[in-house]
Parts: structure tokens; sequence; C-alpha cells
């Protein structure tokens, strides 16, 4: 079995953190080890209506993304927009070209899209092919948009690089427009925009919707973006696009991330309002009273509770600064990465009360060997809650919050953090902890 | 071939890993990114495999590709060696490492007098073929590394070579032949390769009276094991009622053990039954009995065979993967690479009997009476362990999707 001690020794705590490289893997030797950004520009791809997703790569890496698409009905299952140009030993020693121009004409015989992500993969970025440049050739021979999206995995740490690049690579069709005061959605990575206490709000207060980016879009809406008056960041893959449309269109853009501390909430959507012009609804400041109403409530319940962080929908460091501030204990944090400046105010929070561990993510399989040395209470994120129940822990479940934004979040995750514990407490005694 | 719109063909790499997943007291550690790994398990779960604390990676950064430095490779071969103590430590490379051209089996060597787990490189890489292709390999390694010089004589065990649990319902014909085995020898299953098998049971595979070679695949293992220890070998699947007693009758002849009597006749009595099948075909007034097949060479082969028995004719025999290891295939079997041409050929087939796997079925006209029976797997799961294509429970499941089919035609 894994020794936890030595495995614990190895691992950097939060305040010696000072860029993402001194996070370090809890192991070697990992299960499962992060998805790929291939993934990611997948999952972005999917919500980009009729575009064709042509993956560049190996037997392996097209017989995945399609096995993760045969499922999604925006993808259209196995005859769907998922599709491949395999690279054997002749293509990677002579370049893909060849192969590529047959399987573009095949696609664009077969399924005339409005736009096609040519998205390479690791092989693709190693052996040199200049995709940007054929992306290009393409876009003039066919007169439609080949977008270039790489997505090698052995130069970032996980798939969120696929979901960025893939959202900027849509900046190549925007076009400038008369601008009017709709809002674009840009970074709502899961979930649907629709269901959000924000997208309420928003249109009550008779705000439209422009282009919502990755999470369900037209091409002809993605080419009229540059029409909004503000763009909404829900996320900071969307960020490098929104620069660049800010530059290139003069649309400025709020970040409005999953937020879980009111405070935040409520300076985001004064941000926002203050963009549009616009007063506050007054049913902002109700619910900003409800949700402070909301943690007074859970405080004293929450208060010392041990936890490790996995990987959820929210801001990693926002999150657990909040909930330090509420009393909470991160015991272990995972994630890939920490940027110490930006991040200041969250650390600064974080670091006032306790110092955790940090390790990567998605290595959960020497994780298990760490629970009978901390001892927490919860795990927040993915985690077999069979597994975690004979350790004395529960799981909070995360997952519902994708479809939230707003003061939503704070009821929803304080009363996730409060069932858990309650279960926590018992699993405890089952397994003689208290 | 250019654009595949379905699922590819999987690599030798994934032939690799699912049969070395099939091993227990073993690890199995990738070089290479992450995200490949994580990938895979999906497809690893549908087929049944178990990757807790099974399956490894090291993933890999800029400056390993670059550089080619190795040095996460050698931590994470300490570090399972360490914590896991396993037999032996499969070293996979991935696609990146065999493109930059790692010395894999170079880092094994040095590596192996710091474990005490036996080190194996498999250097593929993803490029040397098809799945078939990475289950030759992986069982000439097994045979080839991991049999031990010096076995135990097990007279009445056998061993399977060639077996993949990449095909449709590997574990149901794996407990058939067992069955069968049983029922008409006494014998058992001794090693696998590969599928429901351990280290333990390959180190001592020298030992086994006989080797089964279930398909090409198998061969090159059994040809080194019959170098090594001398054990005599059978090749063939058992498909069909007819087709059953002639794969016993050969192990038979081999071993001189003569099938059990009273299971002789079982199985010639529903040889008898099946005769019948010609007649009813040719009462039919308008249609004519035809069918497609669709899968892996030795299943469309094997249940050809026994549709033809049955006076049902083959239409198409399309294999779903390469010709490459089929020492001379058979003429009546279509090898396309091209995957237009293949769902250009379903395409046109009406009221027909389709056996096939579910992409394919996917692009079959609804006139058709179709079954699966070849990976993948997109509707549904694969859950059951009892529902062979193989032997006589595998015969008498066709004979009921036949049934069936009769009753669509007049």
């Amino acid at each position: 079995m894994i020794q936890a001690q030595q495995t614990m020794s190895d691992l950097k705590k939060l305040g010696s953190i000072t860029s993402s490289r001194d996070i370090q893997q809890l192991t070697y030797a990992m299960f499962p080890g992060t998805h790929c950004p291939l993934m990611g520009a997948a999952m972005a791809v999917r919500g980009i209506q009729k575009a064709v997703l042509l993956v560049i790569g190996t037997d392996e890496c097209a017989y995945y993304t399609k096995h993760m698409t045969l499922h999604s009905e925006e993808f259209g299952g196995v005859q769907g927009r998922c599709v491949s140009a395999v690279l054997d030993t002749r293509d990677v020693t002579f370049g893909c070209k060849e192969k590529l121009d047959a399987a573009v004409a095949e696609l664009m015989e077969e399924y005339q899209p409005p736009a096609v992500f040519l998205v390479t993969t690791c092989v693709v970025e190693i052996i040199g092919d200049d995709m940007d440049a054929v992306a290009q050739m393409y876009t003039k021979q066919y007169g439609i948009p080949f977008l270039s999206v790489h997505t090698e995995h052995f130069k970032c740490e996980n798939h969120l690089p696929g979901i960025e690049r893939t959202m900027s690579a849509c900046f190549e069709m925007m076009r400038p427009q008369e601008k009017n005061n709709t809002v674009n959605i840009l970074g709502q990575r899961t979930g649907r925009f629709e269901t959000t206490e924000l997208y309420r709000i928003l249109t009550e207060s008779g705000i439209k919707i422009g282009m919502q980016l990755p999470c369900g879009c037209s091409v002809e809406e993605i080419i009229q973006a540059p029409s909004a008056g503000v763009n909404l960041v829900l996320d900071e893959t969307a960020l490098p696009l929104a620069r660049k449309m800010k530059e290139a269109f003069g649309t400025p853009y709020i970040r409005f991330e999953r937020f879980i501390d009111p405070q935040r909430i409520w300076e985001a959507y004064q941000m926002l309002f203050d963009a549009l012009q616009r007063e506050l609804p007054p049913q902002l400041e109700e619910n900003y009273k409800k949700a402070q109403k909301c943690v007074e409530q859970v405080k004293e319940k929450l208060f010392g509770i041990g936890y490790i962080y996995g990987n959820t929908p929210f801001h990693c460091l926002e999150l657990n600064a909040f909930l330090c501030k509420i009393g909470m204990i991160p015991q272990l944090i995972q994630t890939a990465q920490i940027e110490p400046e930006q991040e200041k105010d969250y650390l600064q929070e974080i670091l006032s009360k306790t110092n955790p561990y940090v390790t990567k993510s998605a290595n959960i399989a020497p994780l298990q060997s760490l629970y009978d040395v901390l001892h927490p209470h919860l795990y927040l994120g993915h985690e077999y809650p069979a597994r975690l129940r004979k350790k004395g822990m529960a799981v909070v479940r995360c997952d519902a919050a994708s479809s939230m934004l707003g003061f939503e979040v704070t009821e929803f995750m304080l009363s996730q953090l409060a069932n858990a514990t309650e279960e926590a407490h018992q699993y405890q005694k089952e397994v003689g902890l208290r | 071939m250019s654009l595949t719109r379905f699922l590819p063909t999987p690599s030798d790499r994934m032939g690799i890993l699912w049969s070395l997943l099939a091993l227990e007291n073993c690890v199995i550690l990738e070089y290479g990114p992450a995200g490949t790994t994580h990938f895979s398990i999906g497809l690893f779960h549908e087929l049944g495999e178990n990757q807790q604390n099974r399956l490894f990676t090291t993933h890999m950064s800029e400056d390993d590709v670059v550089m080619g430095d190795v040095t996460r490779l050698e931590k994470a071969i300490l570090e399972i060696d360490q914590n896991f103590a396993p037999k032996v430590i499969f070293v996979v490379a991935s696609s990146v490492a065999a493109v930059i051209g790692t010395d894999i089996k170079g880092v094994c060597s040095y590596m192996q007098e710091r474990v005490r787990a036996r080190l194996i490189a498999f250097d593929q890489g993803g490029f040397r073929g098809d799945y078939c292709a990475g289950v030759m390999e992986t069982g000439k390694l097994l045979a080839q590394e991991v049999a031990l010089e010096n076995p135990e004589v097990q007279e009445n065990k056998v061993n399977l070579l060639g077996f993949s649990m990449g095909s449709y319902r590997a574990a149901s014909d794996y407990r058939q032949l067992t069955y069968l085995l049983e029922r008409a020898f006494g014998f058992q299953i001794g090693a696998c390769l590969c599928g429901e098998s351990s280290i333990d049971a390959v180190e001592q595979m020298g030992g086994a009276r006989l080797n089964l070679v279930l398909r090409e695949e198998g061969l090159a293992a059994a040809k080194i094991l019959k170098s090594r220890f001398g054990t005599p070998i059978v090749t063939g699947c058992p498909y069909g009622y007819q087709g059953t007693l002639d794969w016993l009758e050969k192990i038979a002849d081999r071993t001189g053990c003569p099938i059990e009597p009273a299971f002789r006749s079982e199985l010639v009595e529903k040889i008898q039954g099946a005769a019948q099948y010609p007649m009813y075909v040719r009462m039919l007034k308008q249609d004519q009995a035809r069918a497609v097949l669709v899968g892996e060479y030795h299943t469309i082969c094997g249940i050809g065979r026994f549709l033809q028995e049955l006076g049902i004719s083959v239409e198409v025999s399309l294999c779903t993967h390469s010709s490459k290891l089929i020492g001379k295939p058979s003429e009546q079997v279509v090898f396309s690479s091209r995957e237009k041409e293949r769902l250009d050929m379903l395409h046109q087939k009406h009221r027909c009997l389709i056996l096939a796997d579910d992409a394919s079925r996917c692009v079959c006209p609804a006139d058709n009476t179709i079954f699966r029976i070849s990976m993948p797997v997109i509707r549904g799961a694969q859950i059951a362990s009892h529902l062979p294509l193989m032997g006589i429970e595998g015969a008498d499941q066709m004979l009921e999707w036949v049934e069936e089919y009769l009753q669509t035609l007049r």
C-alpha cells in the first residue's frame, strides 16, 4: 500500500506556492490522470450547432473522442458531427496534409457544415504540420471557416486549454457589427445558462442575451457576437477571447464566475449593471440578504469541519477562501493552477486561517491513503461515496451548481455542505472516529 | 482511408492494454500524456476490466518531450514496485513516447536491478497495426518472458491463446469454453492469453497439456510455447453445433482423450435438430434467406459456416480489422480499409439477417433483421456473462435469431 506519511512529506503547503509549477503530484504514477485538451475542445465544439469537429490524430485519440460523443444528443450520436482523420506511420513520417485533403473533401460533400474545427493532437504537434496554414487554405478553398485548435497535452495540465483555445479560435469568425444592448455569455462550460438566477435577472430586466459560447450557439451568432454591449465572462477559460474582443471591437467584459461569497456576487451584479448603464433590480438586494442570512444559519454547524477539495464547478480559491471565512478547514486542495499574484486576496483569506496541503488533481488512487492520516469530514468533488463512508467521510455533491449563477449558488452549496456534514458525523460514529 | 465517421479500428496499443488488464498480479504503467489514460477508462470499463490499482500513467511534460527526460518514468516504476509489489510491471509507450523515440526497453533494462518486479516494455505506441497486432504481441511477450522455464506439469489443463477481451461477449465465451472443456474432457483452463487470467497462471503455462489457438493472433505465442515446452497446438474456434463438435474432435485427436459419450450424444442431437433448417429455408415461396456478417475474422467465418449449414447464404462477410495476421484469408471475406465502401455496401442491403457491430447496424435499412456479434457496443451495454457466441449456447442463441429472421420472410 501507499505510504501516506511519505507521500505527504513530499507535498507543498499553500503558503509556499509561488507558481503553478510548485504544485506537486501526489505520486509519479497517477490514476486516472487529468483529462486532455482534446476532450476540452470536443466539449466546446459540442455547443456550437452544426459545426464539425475533425480530430486529426492516432486511432486512439480518434476512438476515445468519438466514444465520448456517442451518447451526446448535441453531437448527433454515432452518425454525428464528430469525425476524424486517423494518422498512420506514413502520415507521421511524411506529414498528414494529403490524408487531410481527402478527409476534408469527403466531409464537405457529406456534412455541408457551417464551420469545421481542425483539432490537432499530441502527435500532430510533435511532427510539426502547420495546421494554422492548412486551416487558412481550406477556408479559402471551401468558403467556410476552418479553425485550427491545438490540443497537445504535454504542454498543459488538463482539458481546460482545449476549451479556451476552441473559444478563442471562434474570434476568427467574428465580424464588426453595429452595437446593441445584448449581453454575450462566455465560458458556460457545463450546465445550462437558462436555468440560472443570473439569466432570470437579466431577462426580467429586459436585457437580451446574445451569443452563448460554448454552451449553445450557432455559427451565425458567433459572427454577429461583436454587436453585444457587454461580454459576461463566467469562467477564466473565456478570458482570452473576451480580451481579444475588447481590443478588436471595444466590447467591455465583466467577470461573473460561479462565486459562492454573497459579497462577491453582489459586487459582480453591481459591475454588470453599471456596464449596462442600468439600475440594479430591487430583487437583487433581497436575494443578497437572503444569502447572507443563509450563511449565518449554517455557520455554526460548519465551523471546524475539515475537508479535502477535489474537482468542482467553482472557482477553486474563491470557494476555499469563503469556506475558511465561515470557519471550515481545507486540509488538502487539489488544483492544477494557482496564480499567487492574481489570486492574492483569496490566498490571504485562506492563509490567515490555515495552511493546507496542495497537490495536483485527478489522482484519486493514491489519495485514499491520506484519508486515514488527515481524517477530514468531507470530500468536495468526485469520489466514491461508499469508499468515503468507510473512512468516516461524506461526499459533497456540487455538479448541480453547473446550472447556477448568482446568490442561488450560495444557498445551494451551503445546504449541500450542511447535509454532508450531518452524514459525516453519522459515518464517523460508524467507524469509531467519534 | 481518409475520413472516419464512426469509431476507428482500435490500435495495437489499445489491444495491448486490454490484454494486460485481463491479467492479475501485475501493474500497467503508461508512459505518456495522462489524457489518453483517463480517456481510456470508459472503454476498458465497458470491456469489464478492473483498473483500480492496475493501470497508471506518468503524464509527460514538454521538457520530457523536448529533452527526452525519463526521470518521471523511473520514479513511477520505483513507486509502483514499492507501493503495490506486483510480480510484473508492464511499461507501455504512448504514441508520443513512440514518436520521439523514447527507449522504453532501455529504461526497463537499467531499472530492473532497482526493483523486485519484473519489468517488461511495450514500445509499439499505436503505430504497428491494429489491435490484433497488439493482442499478438502481448501473447508473444508473455509466452517468451513470463512463462517459467520449469513449470509444474498439469495434465488436465489447457491454455487458451489468441483470446481477446476486446471481442464481443468475451466473458461469456470464456465461460462457455470452460464448460465445453470440462464436460467433454474434464479439462480446466490453465492460462488464458489474455482474459480472466493471472501472472501466476501464465508462469505455469508451459506445464499445460495443450494450447488451444482460438484465433490467428495466438499462433505466434503457441509456436514459442511449442518450441520452449513442446506443447502441442490445436487451432480454431467452436461456432455452431457441428463446428463445436469438430473442434472437440480435434482436441480429442491431439490429446488422445475421447469426448465424454453422453455429452457427445447431446451435441449430435443438436446437430440433427439444426439439420431441419435448410428444408424450412427451401420452403420459402418468395424470399431467399440471406445473411450479412460484420465482425472479427474468426467470428464471421465461424458463424458464416453455421449459417450455411442452416441453409442461409452469406452474401457479405465484412472483417472489421486488417488481414495482416491471417495466413490465407478466405476469399469470401472482405477486408476494406475504406469506411465509406463498407457503409455503402451495408446501405444497400434489404431483408437480410445482419449480424454486425452497432456502428454498422446504424446504417442498415430497417427492413433487415439485425443482431450484434461484434464490438463496439453503442446501444445499451454488455453485462451478461452467460450469452456466448461460441459453443452450444452460442449456437442456441443464433438459432433463435434465425427463427426470428425466417418469420420476416415469405
